[in-house]
């Protein structure tokens, strides 16, 4: 998503780990875990008319 | 033979009932178990103040199914424009409008017509406004150039077309506007197997 938001054109592109995130299940919690899948906090901006 | 696009329209189709039906769950039945938390629960989780949960409509804060808070770094003034992106019970948009305040405007946006009424509803209930739009995030039913922050809270994931959600953020935020927003991401390309199971990628 963050490259997504940089090709669009949204500048100042941030990102960080949602810290306490995670699924109740620890079933599902282990499948997030094999894929990588994490919660993000973006911020981006448009940037203004020249 | 089924066309590409018609598969994917299909799938997006399937899709859009699913999502409807688990997130009307979890506000018709806000004491289920769902495989996320949710709920004040959640909120306090991603350090939503217990101020702002306390002077919420119980039926909000007990539907909220949001990833993290979006709120931590939106920054928001009174007077500004907020599109709040797949609104659902309205928890994220009447926070927003308590910041933006009576100058200001809040625009939620959702998939289902009976949680924008819920939402509105619960704006109201607090003394405050929001309009809720049925529509989808890949279409925004919102004019170009007429927001100054978009926030949203773990709905971004569940489209098919990203690109196109981020290219219609992009469209309707003023020059200068901004995003905050919380969602999930996944480092590995998920399998054939779940992309083609809307209810496996509606969770």
């Amino acid at each position: 998503m963050f490259t997504l938001l940089e090709q669009s054109g949204f500048t100042r592109v941030r990102s960080a780990v949602v810290p306490r995130f995670r699924f109740r299940k620890t079933s599902t919690q282990a499948s997030a875990e094999a894929f990588g899948v994490k919660a993000v906090m973006m911020t981006a901006v448009k940037a203004a008319r020249a | 033979m089924t066309h590409p696009d018609e598969a994917q329209a299909g799938l997006e189709l399937q899709l859009k009932d699913e999502i409807i039906r688990m997130y009307q769950e979890v506000a018709d039945h806000p004491t289920g178990e769902f495989h996320f938390f949710h709920g004040r629960e959640a909120a306090e989780q991603f350090d939503y103040p217990r101020e702002w949960l306390d002077r919420a409509p119980v039926g909000a804060v007990a539907s909220f199914a949001g990833v993290g808070n979006p709120h931590l770094r939106s920054e928001l003034q009174p007077g500004e424009t907020v599109l709040d992106l797949g609104s659902g019970a309205g928890l994220d948009a009447i926070i927003a409008s308590w910041q933006v305040g009576a100058a200001g405007q809040v625009i939620g946006v959702d998939l289902n017509p009976a949680m924008c009424l819920k939402a509105q509803a619960h704006a109201a209930a607090t003394g405050t406004t929001m309009e809720c739009r049925d529509g989808r995030m890949e279409d925004s039913p919102v004019a170009d150039a007429s927001v100054d922050v978009i926030l949203s809270n773990g709905v971004i994931n569940l489209s098919f077309r990203k690109r196109r959600v981020i290219e219609e953020m992009h469209r309707v935020l003023r020059p200068g506007g901004r995003i905050s927003i919380t969602d999930i991401v996944s480092a590995k390309q998920l399998s054939q197997s779940i992309v083609n199971d809307p209810k496996l990628w509606a969770s």
